[in-house]
């Protein structure tokens, strides 16, 4: 599997070469997100109305990888604050598994573009949070964890301090911590943003083998067009602020995909590209003569 | 980096690392002797300012009368040693001091970062209670001395509490903004993985809020050493307050110079534990900020 062709590794248990796949039980049933009629506004420090959302309808199915691309500032990232149950809706509702979030949605995922660990706490302790939050006893949520952290390729940086981590390594204990409580919603706002090219394709090898692993419903969130088509079964277009859906497009390339480097030079990945590109490109030109008239002004 | 046969099976060109343990070698010497320098420049200062002020009041420039001696100092040290003070043993005083300044400093430092983090989460209280708190700060509390000693007596307790006024509001304001201060994304995760209020509290904010609190334990211990020397001024049967007001009074400098440099001492000291405790407590934190706060 994918995770044993990244970093070095140094191996803590003997024959510790234990496959991840499904060894934790069922995961917990992944669940169908339905935004209908979605509107968020916000009101700015000054008193103005903004609206970031406007009448967004989309559904992602069970176990559905979704990414959603847009130019910068079309409410990507407050789509999923609300489908995390973090923000409410102005107007409209969220679905998620049938029932309309109202707090925060259970069985839910986020993984931010900034890291979200605690400085102060170890991987282990890190990874371990998720069930140590849900009440479970210190030593079962560190036996998990411990799993977690191998399977993520960090066996033996168990008591590393996430300052003393790399970008990626940082970035491989945040999807551990995510995906250790084994959602049924995996929750990305541009998760490899901040990654180097081939960082950010490692990266994206590893979260498809592990998605497949325990398939939860993902909503990723990205600027990359080219990774938005190599990870999701379905890409959403956005329109620039306030952002609506322009067009949502089914990625029919078969999976397992195997490498995102080189799924990149099939022929259908082209054509689906050449084809979101056009509807994209229009809406990321809007945006950029907005703000740059908006700084002249 | 720990393969073995990197070690033993790889052998670079030898004078190459013969280059290199001649850099480092060379690096470390240097290091050396600019430390030796350091020290010998240290010992220096010393020597000028203890031996001019020697010099300087025998010569009678200087008044020895008023500014007192380094000789006089050290007998008067001495004295204290073997015969002790007016009111008792010197340990009896130095230990009463620092009975009240170290309990003052942690019903202080309780006190603050209770209050501080209660603050910092609850946004309607801190509302409410933020202008009264400005005005509790911006009042010279040094002066509730006088009021404690009129209702708490000469006893210990009217220093512990000037002691743990003066400490609580440097924690408080530290233990407050700290909190104030948390990542909104570590918040959100939190949450999202299912985190309780108080889960959070206890794994998020206050971990947070610990390098804010523990950065103003520093002054908060002179704070609280000042509020047990001023109390103990200001009415008492015994301490180092009491000492030095004595001399005071009976125009001996070289009695407070000699009280206040066993203040220093202690203050030294108990800086030094504050010191390990931040190492112990934040030794998540990366090297270079632990090193620039060190320097």
């Amino acid at each position: 599997m994918t995770v044993a062709s990244t970093f070095a590794r140094r191996r803590r248990t003997p024959g510790g070469t234990r496959e991840g796949r499904g060894e934790t039980g069922t995961a917990r049933q992944a669940a169908q997100i339905e935004l209908s009629g979605v509107t968020k506004r916000f009101v700015t420090p000054s008193g103005s109305m903004f609206t970031a959302l406007r009448d967004v309808d989309v559904t992602i199915g069970a176990g559905k990888f979704c990414a959603v691309v847009g130019p910068t500032g079309c409410g990507k990232s407050t789509t999923l604050t609300m489908v995390a149950g973090l923000d409410r809706p102005s107007a409209g509702t969220v679905r998620v598994g049938g029932q309309t979030v109202d707090g925060i949605t259970a069985g839910t995922s986020f993984m931010f573009q900034a890291d979200a660990l605690m400085p102060w706490k170890t991987v282990l302790a890190n990874v371990a949070l998720g069930p140590v939050f849900r009440g479970a006893q210190k030593r079962e949520a560190q036996a998990r964890a411990r799993d977690w952290v191998r399977r993520v390729g960090l066996a033996g940086f168990e008591d590393h301090h996430p300052h003393q981590l790399s970008g990626g390594m940082r970035k491989r204990v945040s999807l551990a911590a995510a995906l250790i409580n084994e959602p049924a919603i995996l929750l990305m706002d541009e998760p490899f943003g901040a990654l180097d090219v081939q960082t950010k394709a490692i990266m994206s090898n590893e979260l498809l083998g592990l998605w497949e692993q325990t398939r939860p419903s993902v909503i990723f969130v990205t600027h990359d067009l080219e990774e938005a088509i190599a990870l999701a079964d379905q890409v959403v277009v956005m329109t620039a602020g306030p952002g609506t859906v322009k067009a949502v497009y089914d990625i029919d390339l078969p999976r397992p995909r195997g490498a995102v480097q080189e799924i990149r030079f099939d022929a259908r990945f082209l054509e689906l590209h050449h084809q979101i590109w056009e509807s994209l490109r229009e809406e990321v030109e809007r945006a950029y003569s907005r703000t740059t008239q908006g700084g002249r002004s | 980096m720990t393969d073995p046969t990197a070690a033993t099976g790889v052998i670079g060109p030898a004078p190459a690392v013969d280059a290199a343990a001649a850099v480092t070698a060379g690096a470390r010497g240097a290091a050396r002797r600019r430390r030796a320098l350091v020290w010998a420049a240290r010992l220096a200062t010393l020597v000028v300012v203890i031996g001019g002020w020697q010099l300087l009041t025998n010569a009678k420039i200087v008044d020895r009368f008023f500014w007192g001696q380094p000789s006089g100092i050290v007998s008067q040290l001495n004295d204290w040693a073997r015969h002790g003070t007016a009111y008792g043993s010197i340990w009896l005083q130095i230990w009463t001091t620092f009975k009240e300044a170290v309990l003052g400093f942690v019903v202080g430092v309780a006190a603050g970062v209770i209050v501080g983090v209660l603050l910092g989460q609850f946004r309607f209280f801190s509302e409410v209670l933020s202008p009264y708190i400005k005005i509790a700060n911006a009042i010279p509390r040094i002066v509730l001395g006088s009021l404690f000693t009129v209702a708490l007596g000469l006893g210990i307790a009217a220093k512990v509490s000037l002691a743990a006024v003066l400490v609580f509001f440097v924690v408080f304001f530290n233990a407050f903004q700290g909190v104030r201060e948390v990542d909104r994304n570590l918040l959100n995760n939190a949450r999202v993985l299912g985190a309780s209020r108080r889960a959070i509290t206890r794994h998020v904010v206050i971990p947070s809020a610990l390098t804010w609190i523990i950065a103003s334990l520093h002054v908060a211990f002179g704070l609280a050493i000042i509020g047990a020397i001023v109390g103990e001024f200001l009415g008492a049967q015994r301490g180092l307050g009491l000492v030095i007001a004595t001399a005071q009074n009976n125009f001996n400098p070289d009695g407070v110079f000699a009280a206040m440099f066993i203040i220093a001492v202690l203050a030294l000291t108990a800086e030094g534990l504050i010191g390990l405790l931040e190492r112990r407590l934040l030794s998540w934190r990366p090297p270079s900020q632990a090193e620039a706060a060190a320097a």
